[in-house]
């Protein structure tokens, strides 16, 4: 009785702390272009979702604002000579925001809950790897895997996994993706699917003095210009994406920052290698030759993304650079004359995208292509149709894809999950997105045994080998790396979109 | 009168059956699958499986359709296939700020559009009336988007007297519901001027003014109802439009409205949203032409119902 009573005392004491220091009023509003799928990291496959869910998530491990790896729920791993087992040390003194105490059996909880195919969760396949987890006492948790896995601890600092309340778990089942309850430096308070996520400052949040602002409002709003609008009537203090168009706009307002930010999303052409006349690397090779990168960068992409230098963009782990593909018409020609195409050919290009940067550059690579000789037929993709047509069609021998331009980022930061499924062999649709059908014995050899080393040297130079294979070989015409552009007010301090278009929001403070 | 109502609103059940049945099979044909799409652009087939089952596609058509059927008997439309809520509580929250903007919007709408209508009408080829005209020309051809931006720009950017976006206060429905309502506005002018003409040129408004009374009457009494028909059908009509939630206008002003929903949900090919969208939409349409025929007979007695 007596310990309910002081808990209601407490618990009202703490509620009237966050509205008092609510009405002091660092409340920042951030706009957003889509509106959020989930608040279960686990169950979300959109970048938003998951860069949002960091309000009141945290994971073992994570990315700083450049994408390198730190630790924070975790302080330190041991990973055992077989690469199956590894031992983490958690942080002590962590609180979830339902007043429990963080320790590993909610660890246990959370990696349970993900690996367990009858939860049905969206991210079950980044997680299934893991064979068992245990809690060997309050602050050590064993992961045990069931084939060795050098990118574990990336695939740990993924954004979806989070740790959530054991507590919670048990008490909203299902449900816990409307209830959520972390460990992260903000409370979810209100979910409007179509107006507003909002959060609130968590008082008993382990790292001191954090956070330093009292709510964040995320907003979802759908158009460019609206966003736009919200920057410069101070509705809202921080906005991705900015498009190209409206960046000298807000650049000329003095309030505001317009930050063009490393990316590595990567866009690339994909060559339908099973299929003529693209089997022949002469023509891949021309089809490299074709395009000129610098002039694209500049009509398509307004400067802000840089030719690309690489199969796996600069900021992933071991990627490696190459000299970008000049420009060179001649030659381009005369390769297609020793393939047995003097005259060119014809071919359909699609898009996997159909908004409008995806539309300038297919119409630039078309009237690239037309210059060599290649008459390409350009389809741009709606959602549903490059699913039933790309992704999920069944039958590689009959793919109706030809050249296909599409892109990617990958989302743990490393080099495996930026190869393997784009050009490993059994990643073909409808398993994965290797839309070349590519199929090279040394990449997939070399794809696995970078996945059995822990040795960060001769990890390295496995992935150096995959990518010069993979730079010779040509299954794609690499084209841009974008730059991600944003906006924010300049009293807004400590927000960073990162490399793969998450945010990074641990130091979020607004001046007065 | 009543028993006419009655009969009408039964005759709903076997009409909303029909497009039950017909949006079914319809939204089952779009191409694309949706556990692909739900599953995201990294899944992998195993994980699109599991989402497949999580969202009960993985069952035969029949039993999908059977579910469907029963369950909207029930009023019940199951759960989006995007955020998981209930059906029912995502229109819910979307379908009160679509109504009242639809609602205001017509109310300006309407208002001026008949006083434009009328006043064009009786100055007709006048000054008044090229005015007017001009103004309703510019209504319709200027799109609502572009529009609203421009107001935005205006009073929210430069003036900042009005808020951008969101459905909190009677300020943020001003903006968008001059943009909403201005097509419709410039619609209402054209049908009421000539209506209006024509009737001007009718027998009994020839002898209304023989027989010596005043011409306000004579517009404001005897033109006026009679030229209010074919009115009402188009603001039947318009109304019936606009609370399918414009997409446009929703979308600029991040109107919290049912427009939105209806484009995340073709998008992601959510199929249960898209089934009761378009059955709330079909409802709406009946029962606003229910509303207008009942409105025919309160401004033209003679009209009889059976």
């Amino acid at each position: 009785m007596k310990i309910s009573q002081l808990w209601a005392i407490s618990s009202i004491v703490l509620a009237m702390g966050v509205s008092g220091t609510a009405l002091a009023g660092k409340d920042v509003t951030m706009a957003v272009a889509s509106t959020f799928t989930t608040m279960d990291p686990y169950d979300a496959n959109d970048t938003l979702s998951q860069a949002v869910d960091k309000s009141f998530y945290e994971g073992l491990f994570g990315f700083d604002k450049d994408m390198k790896l730190i630790p924070v729920l975790a302080l330190s791993y041991e990973v055992d000579s077989s690469g199956l087992v590894y031992t983490l040390k958690l942080r002590k003194g962590v609180k979830f925001h339902d007043g429990t105490d963080f320790k590993a059996d909610s660890v246990k909880a959370s990696f349970d809950r993900a690996t367990n195919p009858a939860n049905k969760l969206k991210r079950y396949n980044l997680y299934k790897n893991i064979a068992k987890t245990e809690a060997i006492d309050d602050d050590t948790v064993r992961f045990t895997l069931k084939e060795p896995f050098s990118a574990f601890i990336n695939q740990l600092a993924h954004p979806s996994g989070a740790i959530i309340s054991k507590a919670a778990l048990e008490k909203y089942g299902k449900d816990i993706m409307f209830h959520p309850v972390g460990t992260g430096a903000f409370k979810f308070v209100e979910w409007k699917p179509t107006d507003y996520l909002k959060v609130a400052k968590f008082d008993a949040y382990w790292k001191k003095g954090y956070p330093k602002v009292d709510s964040i409002l995320w907003r979802p709003v759908v158009d460019n210009n609206t966003r736009a609008a919200m920057m410069q009537t101070g509705e809202a203090q921080f906005t991705f994406p900015v498009p190209y168009e409206v960046a000298d706009v807000l650049k000329k307002k003095s309030d505001l920052d317009v930050i063009a930010a490393p990316s590595i999303v990567v866009r690339y052409l994909s060559m339908n290698m099973r299929q003529k006349p693209f089997d022949n690397p002469k023509v891949r090779e021309a089809v490299n030759y074709a395009i000129n990168r610098d002039a694209l960068v500049k009509v398509a992409f307004s400067g802000y993304a840089i030719p690309a230098d690489g199969i796996v963009p600069d900021g992933v782990d071991y990627s490696v650079r190459f000299t970008p593909w000049k420009q060179d018409i001649a030659k381009a020609k005369k390769l297609l004359a020793e393939a047995g195409y003097p005259n060119g050919f014809e071919t359909e290009l699609w898009s996997a995208y159909n908004h409008t940067t995806a539309q300038k550059v297919s119409q630039f690579l078309q009237q690239q292509l037309q210059q060599v000789g290649i008459k390409a037929k350009v389809v741009m993709l709606e959602a549903g149709q490059r699913v039933e047509r790309v992704e999920s069609y069944a039958d590689a021998k009959t793919a109706p894809v030809r050249l296909y331009y599409v892109g990617w980022s990958s989302s743990t930061g490393e080099a495996d999950w930026a190869i393997s499924p784009l050009l490993a062999s059994d990643a073909w649709p409808p398993r994965l997105f290797n839309t070349a059908y590519y199929k090279s014995d040394k990449v997939d050899a070399g794809l696995k045994a970078a996945l059995l080393t822990t040795d960060r040297a001769e990890k390295a130079r496995i992935y150096r080998e995959v990518q010069e294979e993979l730079w010779k070989d040509m299954p794609w015409a690499p084209l841009v790396v974008e730059k991600l552009l944003y906006a924010k007010n300049k009293k807004l301090q400590g927000v960073y979109v990162m490399p793969d278009a998450s945010f990074h929001f641990d130091e979020i403070d607004l001046m007065p | 009168m009543l028993q006419y109502v009655i009969k009408r609103l039964l005759g709903l059940i076997p009409t909303l059956l029909i497009v039950a049945v017909l949006v079914f099979l319809f939204i089952h044909l779009l191409p694309g699958d949706p556990a692909r799409l739900a599953a995201g652009p990294e899944a992998t087939p195993e994980t699109v499986d599991l989402v497949r089952q999580d969202l009960g596609l993985d069952r035969p058509m029949s039993e999908q359709f059977a579910r469907f059927i029963v369950g909207t008997v029930h009023g019940d439309f199951g759960k989006s296939l995007r955020t998981k809520r209930p059906v029912s509580s995502e229109i819910a929250d979307r379908f009160m700020p679509t109504f009242w903007l639809t609602v205001w919007s017509m109310v300006w709408a309407v208002i001026f559009g008949m006083a434009i209508g009328v006043v064009s009408a009786v100055w007709r080829n006048r000054w008044p009336d090229h005015l007017g005209m001009t103004l309703a020309v510019s209504g319709i051809s200027f799109p609502a988007f572009a529009l609203g931006m421009v107001l935005m720009q205006i009073f929210a950017v430069k003036l900042n007297w009005l808020p951008t976006v969101g459905a909190d206060s009677w300020k943020h429905y001003i903006l968008p519901s001059i943009a909403l309502g201005a097509a419709v506005a410039a619609i209402m002018a054209r049908f009421t001027r000539s209506s209006f003409i024509d009737i001007l040129g009718e027998d009994f408004i020839r002898t209304a003014r023989a027989k010596g009374l005043p011409e306000k009457s004579v517009i404001a009494k005897h033109a006026l109802r009679n030229a209010l028909t074919p009115v009402v059908t188009m603001m039947g009509l318009q109304f019936g439009f606009l609370l399918g939630g414009s997409i446009v206008v929703e979308k600029v002003f991040n109107w919290p409205g049912l427009g939105r929903l209806l484009i995340d949900a073709v998008d992601m090919r959510d199929y249960p949203v898209l089934q009761a969208l378009v059955l709330l939409f079909s409802l709406e349409f009946i029962l606003i032409n229910l509303v207008v025929d009942v409105l025919y007979g309160w401004i033209n007695p003679t009209i009889r119902y059976r």
